[in-house]
């Protein structure tokens, strides 16, 4: 199976205004369809990382900026001439948490041309890198490793997940977990 | 066979759901569909208000004849490390503090562990002293266990427990200690309480005795999606009897320093289906709260879009949670609430405990500028089944 996404998939990109004035529901659904169009309502981790061949981009986001502010950041992003491989949205200082799911579904809205939208268990938590599925992201990104201590102490921020926990995060959030190996195809994972 | 299409159509019926409808909502795909039928409900009660108060609360003592498996709080004797007991004075210097620092507190949440050595005189003075200090603040006090225990240990009814608390200044009781009513459950997670049907009927008798409750559900331990679905149905039965619940709020399970600690934390789509369930479920409770100190700030503010209509309230000095490794702040600004909700797109009312409105609209003014990043404007959605 070939990793890489094809053009026809894309739904056709409501207009940034139309995008601003949609609701919280109607934003996600529209996400998660743009999203699962593509990937076949596949969720996916990945054990090694080849940076070689991903270009990963951050988006930062902020408390505060308004979805057109956003929109206008994204809509460069989606005129470069190589867009990345991947967009992982970054929140700045402390953004509620409906502002991170706001700005989920639009990074994958205005984005067509990029295929992945990270969900950094580093910077959101385990709780909220999980919600963001509902909202268009296709991909936990977190370190798996083979066992992790418990977040207890100094370990409390631990963003590790074990493969077995990304794939109960993805599950959980409605989705076929699939890994994304090292040399470019795709693995399901069967319950 | 329970499909979602007729589950959403009872719910637009206002017909209530079954114990097979609410394992279906558990079970189905989309959790975001879930919550979106739950958020109609929401709306259909309440619009976009969303709730909060101004509170603080007093864990007197730690000291615990109890050993729950979940518990990161009890202390099992006094003298152990980590035990302690305020004494009265303690605990008044709490509300002074909060007097002295003008904070228009309307409530005080207490809750305790089972102490086996104070005298049932411990809680009545701490009442009364509250009440001296502050004659209009609410008490909310004593979760059923805590009644339930001191019924047995100084052998009264239930009713003349809750009849001298009363007459020492009890207003209503929190939700607490209800876990999950399943014996099964409760035999492994929490046998030293009292069992589901006696915390049912504690709060059955405070109705009864003009009384308002709150009632609780802790999910994520051991409990199947069944037990889960099981429980909100016997608190809907009560309060088909009483109607004496004010507010369901789910508790997750938190895994920090406890005998629970391997299992895994509910995750973050698994705390909003659990939101959006309860709404749908509990058609006759009122309110459904997100605990903002359990949950965390995000997610609870995530809640109020999958059911959710209640942040609770300011809250000072939380212990049971954050000796669980909650790491919320244990205080939250009115203003910081206030621009939370507005935020998500709601509109924040200050309640009293009761529900009755405090302040709503302009008199809630929020420290910072906000942003009403959450429009509002495209509502009447088809949800896809």
């Amino acid at each position: 199976m070939s990793a890489s996404p094809t053009e026809d998939a894309r739904p056709a990109l409501a207009a940034p205004e139309a995008l601003a004035a949609l609701d919280l529901f109607a934003l996600g659904r529209q996400a998660a369809a743009a999203r699962d169009a593509r990937w076949s309502g596949r969720g996916f981790f990945v054990r090694t990382r080849r940076p070689e061949t991903e270009r990963v981009l951050p988006f930062l986001f902020r408390h505060g900026e308004s979805d057109a502010e956003r929109l206008t950041r994204l809509a460069e992003i989606a005129a470069s001439a190589a867009p990345p491989s991947a967009i992982i949205p970054t929140p700045v200082g402390e953004p509620f948490g409906l502002d991170t799911l706001r700005c989920f579904a639009l990074c994958r809205l205005a984005l067509p041309r990029v295929p992945h939208l990270h969900a950094d268990v580093t910077t959101l938590g385990p709780r909220l890198a999980q919600m963001v599925f509902g909202f268009g992201a296709d991909e936990l990104y977190a370190p798996i490793v083979a066992e992790r201590a418990l977040r207890l102490g100094d370990n409390a921020n631990n963003p590790s997940l074990t493969r077995k926990e990304a794939v109960t995060l993805i599950r959980g959030a409605g989705l076929l977990p699939c890994e994304r190996m090292a040399d470019g195809t795709l693995q399901e994972v069967t319950p | 066979m329970t499909t979602f299409a007729a589950i959403r159509d009872k719910v637009r019926a206002s017909e209530p759901l079954s114990l097979a409808d609410g394992v279906a909502l558990y079970e189905h795909p989309n959790f975001m569909e879930v919550g979106a039928l739950a958020n109609e409900v929401r709306e259909r009660l309440h619009g976009d208000r969303t709730f909060f108060n101004r509170n603080m609360h007093i864990n007197a003592t730690n000291v615990c004849e109890a050993s729950c498996m979940f518990c990161s709080f009890a202390r099992l004797k006094v003298g152990d490390a980590g035990a302690y007991t305020m004494s009265h004075e303690e605990a008044f210097g709490r509300l002074r503090a909060r007097i002295a620092a003008a904070d228009a507190i309307t409530e005080i949440h207490i809750v305790n562990g089972l102490h086996p050595g104070l005298p049932f005189a411990y809680y009545t003075e701490l009442l009364a002293g509250l009440k001296r200090i502050q004659p209009s603040i609410h008490l909310k006090a004593f979760t059923a266990v805590e009644i339930f225990y001191y019924a047995k240990k100084f052998s009264m009814t239930v009713a003349e427990v809750i009849a001298q608390l009363r007459a020492a200044g009890l207003d209503s009781l929190p939700g607490g200690g209800a876990e999950i009513f399943a014996t099964r459950v409760r035999k492994k997670i929490c046998d030293d309480k009292c069992t589901g049907d006696e915390w049912l009927d504690v709060h059955r008798t405070a109705h009864r005795m003009g009384l308002r409750s709150n009632c609780t559900m802790l999910y994520g331990t051991i409990e199947t999606i069944e037990e889960r679905v099981d429980h909100m149905l016997q608190l809907r039965a009560l309060q088909d009897e009483t109607g004496g619940f004010q507010t369901f709020i789910p508790l997750a399970f938190h895994p920090d320093n406890n005998a629970l600690m391997k299992l895994p934390a509910p995750t973050g789509t698994e705390d909003l289906r659990t939101y959006a369930v309860a709404r749908l479920m509990l058609h006759n409770i009122p309110h459904i709260k997100a605990y903002w100190i359990m949950l965390g700030v995000k997610t609870a503010q995530t809640a109020l879009w999958f059911g959710a209509d209640d942040l609770d309230g300011t809250v000072q000095e939380e212990r049971i949670y954050h000796m669980a490794g909650a790491e919320t702040p244990q205080v939250m600004s009115p203003a910081e609430i206030v621009r939370i909700i507005r935020n998500a797109g709601r509109t924040p009312v200050e309640r009293d405990t009761l529900y009755n409105v405090v302040a709503e609209g302009a008199a809630l003014a929020s420290d910072k500028p906000f942003r009403r990043d959450v429009r509002r404007d495209n509502l009447k959605l088809e949800v896809v089944s």
